[in-house]
């Protein structure tokens, strides 16, 4: 394909190649900078002391780089390891839990040999759009009454609204891949129809249930507004959430301070994301986009 | 979908079909507990009066919350805030993200496959810091995005970003803008390396220049795939609270209130559950007219 797009550059006159390149290279950088550009301001502050990072007249470089703010969220009065561990294991668990129950509903979706299958179906992706903060108030109220608020189950209760109709619809998409011819097979030989899920199934789908789990993790990170609300035991709070906590405090000017938190927020998810960055956009779109 | 829904269960089905299947039930159980119970309570409460600082059981109302709501001008600023932060962010960032995927399928070389991996790394950092990195970068007196426009020359004075109630909104959609760029440049990658090469090669022969080639072969192809991922993002912008709440809270004043910080507030600044409650079934309402609008998509899509 590159070559026909190129062709359409050479049937143009040797100026009219030469310029369209030169307009690409342009835009192309213009593209790189504006990426690129408040990354670098992120990891560039992080490495400045607090009074350079908010000086009046900003350096492109540290002046005099330093890992102080790094070293400093360690030994900071804020515990910052307990944070990222509840950010961790709560968005970890969310995702084991929302795989785990989608992957039946999602089999039975795809080969759909039941008449509410698309009722089913449909309802399931309505819920995906449900606006969260329509539940908030009564998730709370039933958070409060079962003793769950300020727990990182009642996190995962929270991320499991979005993160279990995301994880069905998504590996529907997967199990839609797996021609059926192959368990027919397994059918005849007298398994049952969860065994053949289990053993034929799902270790086809594998690397499909790792990327649905990474992506329930990456949404439930990003999330701020249920432990915002639901985590009032600062020592139970999440990463993101504890960042806008703080910052009211601590970081009130402490921008290096701020940025070398923000810093290792990103780091997690960065990782996540390059993992799994293939199978993105089929995922975000449910099979919609490439036609699977 | 339902078309390919009807082709897999034909196949090989031999008398009675049950209506459910037990496969699903622990998700329908798990999302009527989780998500059904609480938007019905919430519907009950948005025709009560319930507010957690008033010692008072919750009272009916009736309709009250609503006609308040229709009278409130801060829910009318919140509304038309919202949808100005929607569909800002959305038709922005798919315009910038089909040109840079137009752009980069001409790539070839050692880096085209670095810079692809690179314009997509805003996606993967949490809305969080994408917030407090604006925020940092907007600061009125050293920011160094007031200090790059006025050496460029293009401010004289350093310009109060998120402190004014004229720009805020603007520059929180910048920061969206940047955040969602890759999401419409994936989207719009995908479907084109998704062109049949014979399509492509037939516009070779027939010598069509890049922009016909563009407007006549590549955007139909297109089309689809940006309307799906658009809603999409809708969607997900209409319930953005990261963003916006980070960088200003909702102020100046209201001016950049969307609606979820609105309820937001009302529900656990003013503790007014009732009136919170009605907002949320209005918007609700709206995200479902959406939704609708995105599943006859899919179904146009697949039949």
């Amino acid at each position: 394909m590159t070559d026909i797009t190129r062709s359409g550059f050479r049937a143009k006159s040797k100026f009219g190649k030469t310029g369209g390149k030169a307009v690409q290279y342009i835009l192309i950088a213009i593209a790189l900078f504006w990426t690129l550009a408040p990354i670098y301001w992120m990891l560039s502050t992080s490495f400045k002391s607090e009074l350079e990072a908010t000086r009046l007249d900003p350096t492109l470089f540290p002046e005099a780089p330093t890992i102080a703010n790094y070293v400093g969220l360690a030994g900071s009065s804020m515990p910052f390891f307990q944070f990222f561990l509840n950010s961790v294991l709560s968005c970890l668990l969310a995702a084991i839990v929302a795989v785990i129950i989608a992957v039946p509903a999602a089999y039975a979706l795809s080969r759909a040999k039941f008449r509410a299958a698309n009722s089913v179906g449909y309802i399931i992706l309505v819920v995906r759009m449900f606006p969260m903060v329509v539940l908030l108030a009564p998730l709370y109220l039933v958070l409060l009454n079962t003793g769950l608020l300020n727990t990182l189950f009642g996190l995962v209760v929270g991320y499991t609204t979005f993160g279990l109709p995301f994880a069905v619809w998504m590996l529907k998409g997967f199990i839609d891949a797996v021609p059926i011819e192959i368990e027919e097979a397994a059918r005849v030989d007298g398994y049952p129809r969860w065994q053949v899920l289990l053993r034929i199934v799902i270790p086809l789908i594998y690397p499909g249930l790792i990327t649905t789990g990474i992506f329930v993790l990456m949404e439930a990170w990003n999330n701020l507004i249920y432990p915002l609300t639901f985590i009032t035991d600062i020592n139970k709070q999440t990463l993101p959430a504890a960042l806008v906590l703080t910052f009211t405090g601590q970081f009130k000017t402490d921008w290096g301070g701020m940025m070398a938190a923000a810093t290792i927020t990103t780091l997690p998810l960065m990782v996540a994301f390059f993992a799994v960055q293939r199978s993105m956009v089929r995922g975000l779109t449910a099979g919609s986009v490439t036609g699977t | 979908m339902s078309a390919k829904l009807n082709t897999r269960s034909s196949r090989s089905l031999r008398g009675k079909i049950p209506f459910l299947d037990w496969m699903v039930i622990p998700t329908l159980i798990v999302l009527f507990l989780i998500v059904g119970y609480p938007v019905v309570s919430t519907a009950i409460l948005s025709f009560q009066e319930y507010n957690l600082l008033k010692p008072n059981p919750p009272e009916w109302i009736g309709i009250d919350n609503y006609s308040d709501m229709y009278a409130d001008r801060v829910f009318w600023v919140a509304l038309t805030n919202t949808l100005i932060y929607t569909f800002g962010t959305v038709f922005v960032s798919a315009l910038i993200g089909l040109g840079l995927a137009l752009i980069l399928e001409n790539m070839t070389g050692r880096f085209s496959s670095w810079i692809n991996a690179i314009v997509v790394i805003p996606w993967a950092v949490p809305f969080v810091v994408v917030a407090f990195l604006f925020r940092f970068m907007y600061m009125q007196n050293g920011g160094i995005v007031n200090e790059v426009l006025m050496d460029v020359g293009i401010l004289s004075q350093p310009a109060p970003w998120l402190n004014s109630s004229d720009l805020a909104l603007p520059a929180i959609i910048v920061a969206n803008v940047w955040a969602t760029t890759p999401f419409f440049f994936l989207v719009v990658a995908a479907a084109l390396s998704g062109i049949p090469d014979a399509v492509l090669e037939s516009a070779r022969v027939d010598r069509a220049g890049i922009w016909s080639t563009l407007w006549h072969i590549k955007l139909p192809f297109l089309r689809t795939p940006l309307v799906i991922g658009s809603l999409l993002m809708v969607i997900a912008n209409f319930n953005d609270f990261a963003k916006v709440w980070v960088m200003t809270q909702g102020g100046p004043g209201y001016s950049s209130t969307t609606l979820v910080v609105y309820v937001y507030r009302m529900a656990f600044e003013n503790f007014d559950l009732g009136y919170a409650s009605a907002i949320g079934i209005i918007w609700l309402i709206l995200l479902l007219g959406t939704a609708a609008l995105y599943i006859r998509l899919l179904l146009v899509r697949s039949s």
